[in-house]
């Protein structure tokens, strides 16, 4: 796994994170050095990168996002808010966490988490990865098996 | 013992799996070019092989209202017609594996295959994106095939054969390059748009038009999409190395003229804001067609006046 | 004039309305007047050109009186007359007044959403910014509203749009959003396209729309400071110091002038940040990657200097109510000056490639003309009315915190098109440069903070500030407690929609994500209370009817 294609989706954040995550594109941090490039269509997509609290509206187009991927795929979400809801816990339009919608690989704390926090959570996806590949050679299973 | 040494030269060797190495070798060299003219790291020397692997190993998913046969035909087509026109093109700075009179032309319309075939692919898959995306990778080939043609056509005339090989003997001792500048740039020019490159990558638009036909492909045929790109790239420097850069003769000649070109390739790719696509029509039939057939003429004229 | 003779003109024009005059503030004047008189008194200040519609708030006074209020402010300068409307619970109606300012449509639909008042004339029951599952009247800014009201009503979806794919022949709807790789925040827009033009551009938000509003009303107030700092990640330290200068108004305290200037310069190095990540936007939505990547480069020098300050690259937290929590030690004063000394170079740098690079040029210039006029009428703010050669900046027409002893002089351009935004906002940062220099090299002695109390004082303020992408207005109400009774917060974004949608018509389907990028849009700003689709008499509005609505509108 050396080539990751992520696909980036606001779920109602307020930004922050999201310039951070564009951030590690730029040449401070440039993560295409690891073979990470964001992608544009969930087709060609491995990881989705989500960010904020699930807002009512954006919930069921998360789930849609997330099943025009193909398998083997994995779900990062960054930022305080889509841990746990952060400030906007209890809000009436907000849903809650991200992994209350679509199963989570990966969570990456911090409002907004730094760009080095960022690409170390997508590298220690990878370690899992390579880690449970002699364990179980179907990546799907190990989706699940981290997720839960 | 001839079937095989043909199997080897389509399959392997200068052909089939070495070409499509060499595709992703340079796609690197490409990728790379630009992430450092753009201050960045850029991606590691195998980059282009995972990804291709990793494309190979993940699903493929099809949409329900595609006709299965175009939708899993489509990209073996394209990656067929982009290593056969492998065959007539002195790789690698070796004679071509196979030669005829008059093969630029077969070459220079299977090159137009993949571009043809991914046109087709976003017809087919018919969603919103890939639609507007095949109409503009068809009308961007309508206009620079014309141009890219013309552009190849004089060095056939100046060596006056039609067939790949000839003109490339021709040209070892002839830089056409100084003698017919415009033709060079256009051909360049046109490769760039052939391989969708910026600026000439209003058909798969990020910011409009998410990845243009290719959007719902995934997996496998997004994998050979790529691959027959990385083909093509092979090819259109090759062709126009050897036509315009003092042809090809071995494998050094070949690295250093392809690889200066591609360098130029990336600069342009690097300075030039996207194009829409009404502007890309409009500078290829107001600028291009128009200067290689003046310089056309005047190889005609200087030609008939030295007869 | 001064404040006044401003409100006094204003009064004056208010007059024949006029039930009751209040002035809550030295430079705020209210005038009650009821609903059938809303139309003339507000034909009243449009036709004398007194200042513009700044933003409307619904107020609803609790369930003893039962009664709730409107207030369309109205800004000139310093001076904002407010025109107070009470209306009862069960009959709130008011006639619309969008046919004689554009702007009020999107303000008129939020309150109809939000709080149930109904307006004669706009003529539109669509949802606007709360899910389509979201049950009917039910209104969250109600005094009353509880979470168990709003579960969502079975066998309708969040977001019910049509999804059309082929409309017939060379039509096609070109669905931009949430998920699109042009916006990284979620917006959903649908361009029907006939081959590559765009024939009709319609626009639904709330992805991003969490109820912070409603929020706020069960927080303290020194939790909302932080809540605030998150209703937009981008301009996070505009809108806690709205909030806190607003707060500090009401609770009659003024920040030390040290504190004063120190916000004025985190909020110049967030303009240089926020306008940096723009043009990288921009240049990246008109493919032109390069810069994108050399500005956001440059843009890793702002954020060191933010986190040097403060702690934080994002969400800064520079704010306290009261004063700010960070200093300008000799150490930071040196390290800002070389970031700004470096930053200048290639601001101009910038400067000279957006006005001169043909090939980006192709992109911008004459690319979404928007004319003076056009500017006054659709409301436009901040750089997006500055390019139109529109002087609407808060720094210079109406100063606060340290702006009165480091002014900034406005930015304006005349062209009106996306090559004139360009410029606008890279010569604002030349100017920012410069007033940040002079604060580092004349920043007041003194404290950081003063003590402010636990419970603000009742009342209402009003807090208008200069966000990078314009005018942000807050208003504010207390009841004496320890939560506010009411904040309503309306962002720049939301007043210049409307040169998106007016221009895409026409347009190449390219340059749409350029129109949209020109605007500078933060959803999650807009999102916090406001959900819009284009106002029109169904859905969208036709372009034909469009230019009638402009034909009927100049006639008057």
């Amino acid at each position: 796994m050396n080539s990751i294609w992520a696909v980036h989706f606001n779920s109602g954040s307020c930004n922050g994170c999201d310039i951070e995550i564009l951030a590690t594109l730029t040449p401070r941090y440039d993560v295409e050095r690891f073979g990470i490039k964001l992608q544009g269509s969930p087709r060609h997509a491995d990881v989705l990168i989500v960010t904020g609290p699930v807002t009512r509206q954006a919930r069921e187009r998360l789930i849609r996002t997330y099943e025009q991927m193909p398998e083997p795929k994995f779900v990062i979400s960054v930022g305080s808010c889509s841990i746990s809801g952060g400030v906007f816990e209890g809000c009436y339009n907000c849903v809650g966490s991200v992994d209350a919608v679509i199963p989570v690989d990966v969570f990456i704390p911090g409002c907004p988490p730094r760009p080095e926090a960022i690409i170390d959570g997508i590298v220690q996806l990878l370690t899992e990865l390579k880690g449970g590949k002699a364990r179980t050679p179907q990546k799907q299973n190990i989706a699940e098996e981290i997720s839960t | 013992m001839n079937t095989f040494t043909s199997l080897i030269t389509l399959l392997i060797f200068p052909a089939g799996l070495s070409l499509v190495l060499v595709g992703m070798f340079y796609e690197w060299v490409d990728r790379k070019l630009v992430a450092r003219f753009q201050n960045r790291v850029g991606p590691r020397w195998f980059q282009p092989f995972a990804d291709a692997l990793k494309l190979f190993a993940k699903e493929q998913i099809r949409p329900a209202i595609v006709n299965p046969y175009l939708f899993f035909g489509l990209p073996v087509a394209a990656l067929a017609g982009a290593l056969t026109a492998a065959l007539y093109v002195p790789l690698m700075g070796l004679s071509p594996a196979s030669s005829f009179p008059g093969d630029l032309i077969v070459t220079i319309y299977l090159l137009s295959l993949p571009t043809m075939c991914v046109g087709l692919a976003g017809w087919n898959t018919s969603g919103r994106f890939s639609l507007i995306g095949a109409t503009r990778t068809l009308t961007q080939l309508f206009a620079y095939e014309a141009p890219f043609l013309l552009a190849m056509l004089g060095p056939a005339l100046v060596a006056g054969s039609w067939q790949i090989n000839t003109i490339n003997r021709f040209t070892q001792d002839h830089w056409l390059i100084l003698t017919q500048p415009v033709g060079f740039i256009v051909a360049l020019i046109g490769l760039m748009g052939k391989l969708e490159l910026p600026p000439f990558d209003a058909p798969e638009a990020e910011t409009e038009i998410v990845a243009g036909a290719l959007t719902e492909y995934s997996g496998r045929g997004l994998a050979m999409f790529k691959i027959s790109r990385s083909v093509e790239l092979i090819i259109g420097l090759s062709l126009v190395s050897s036509f315009y850069l003092g042809g090809l003769n071995g494998i050094p000649s070949f690295l250093f003229k392809s690889l200066a070109l591609l360098l130029v390739m990336s600069v342009l790719q690097v300075l030039l804001t996207r194009l829409r696509i009404d502007q890309t029509v409009g500078l290829w039939w107001r600028f291009g067609a128009i200067l290689v057939l003046a310089q056309l003429l005047v190889m005609i004229l200087w030609k008939g006046l030295a007869l | 004039m001064n404040i006044e003779q401003l409100l006094a003109q204003a009064e004056q024009l208010l007059a024949p309305w006029n039930k009751e005059t209040i002035h809550p503030e030295s430079n705020r004047l209210d005038v009650v007047i009821i609903a059938d008189d809303l139309r003339a008194a507000v034909n009243a200040l449009h036709d004398a050109h007194w200042g513009y519609l700044s933003a409307i708030t619904g107020l609803d006074l609790g369930p003893a009186s039962a009664q709730m209020e409107a207030l369309y402010h109205f800004c000139s300068g310093l001076a904002i007359t407010s025109l107070r409307v009470r209306l009862p619970h069960d009959n709130a109606s008011l006639p619309s007044i969008a046919d004689i300012l554009p702007p009020a449509s999107f303000f008129e639909r939020e309150m109809q959403e939000m709080l149930g008042f109904k307006f004669s004339g706009l003529n539109i029951s669509e949802r606007l910014f709360l899910p389509d599952d979201w049950p009917e009247d039910v209104y969250p800014m109600r005094a009353n509203f509880t979470l168990d009201q709003a579960a969502p009503v079975a066998g309708r979806h969040a977001d019910e749009l049509p999804e059309q794919g082929v409309v017939g022949g060379n039509t096609f709807v070109i669905p931009i959003g949430p998920q699109h790789p042009a916006l990284k925040e979620p917006g959903h827009f649908e361009f029907t396209v006939d081959g590559e033009i765009v024939t009709a551009a319609r626009m639904r938000l709330g992805y991003a729309h969490r109820g912070i509003e409603k929020a706020a009303e069960s927080r303290n107030w020194i939790q909302n400071l932080y809540l605030f700092e998150r209703v937009c990640g981008i301009c996070s330290h505009t809108h806690a110091l709205a909030y806190s200068l607003g707060v500090e108004k009401l609770a009659q305290v003024e920040a030390p002038p040290r504190a004063q200037a120190i916000r004025e310069l985190v909020a110049g190095l967030e303009r240089v940040h926020s306008h940096l990540l723009w043009l990288g936007v921009a240049a990246h939505e008109a493919g032109f990657d390069t810069l994108f990547m050399y500005s956001w480069r440059d843009r890793e020098t702002v954020m060191n200097l933010l986190e040097q300050i403060t702690g934080n690259r994002v969400n800064y937290s520079a704010n306290l109510l009261g004063g700010v929590k960070c200093d300008i030690g000799p150490e930071q004063a040196k390290a800002i000056k070389e970031g700004l000394n470096y930053l200048e170079t290639r601001i101009r740098h910038y400067l000279e490639v957006v006005t001169t690079d043909v090939m980006f040029l192709n992109r911008t210039r004459g690319i979404g003309t928007i004319s003076y006029d056009e500017a006054v009428k659709f409301g436009l703010l901040g750089p997006t009315a500055r390019a139109s050669g529109l002087v609407r900046d808060v720094r210079v027409e109406a100063p606060y915190g340290a702006y009165t002893h480091f002014p900034v002089s406005a930015v304006t351009e005349t062209n009106g098109d996306l090559e004139a935004r360009c410029e606008v906002r890279l010569k604002e940062l030349l100017v920012s440069c410069f007033t940040m220099r002079t604060i580092v090299d004349n920043l007041p002695e003194g404290p950081l903070t003063v003590r402010m109390p636990r419970k603000i004082p009742a009342g209402e303020t009003v807090s208008r500030i200069e966000a990078p992408r314009g005018e942000l207005f807050y208003f504010i109400k207390s009841n004496g407690g320890e939560t506010p009774a009411r904040v309503h917060i309306r962002t720049p974004s939301l007043c210049n929609w409307v040169s998106v949608l007016e221009k895409a018509v026409g347009r190449q389907l390219a340059d749409i994500p350029m129109l949209i990028a020109g605007m500078d849009p933060c959803f999650s700003c807009n999102d916090r209370v406001v959900t819009l689709k284009r106002p029109g008499s169904n859905e969208n509005w036709s372009w034909k009817q469009l230019r009638e609505y402009g034909i009927e509108y100049y006639k008057r």
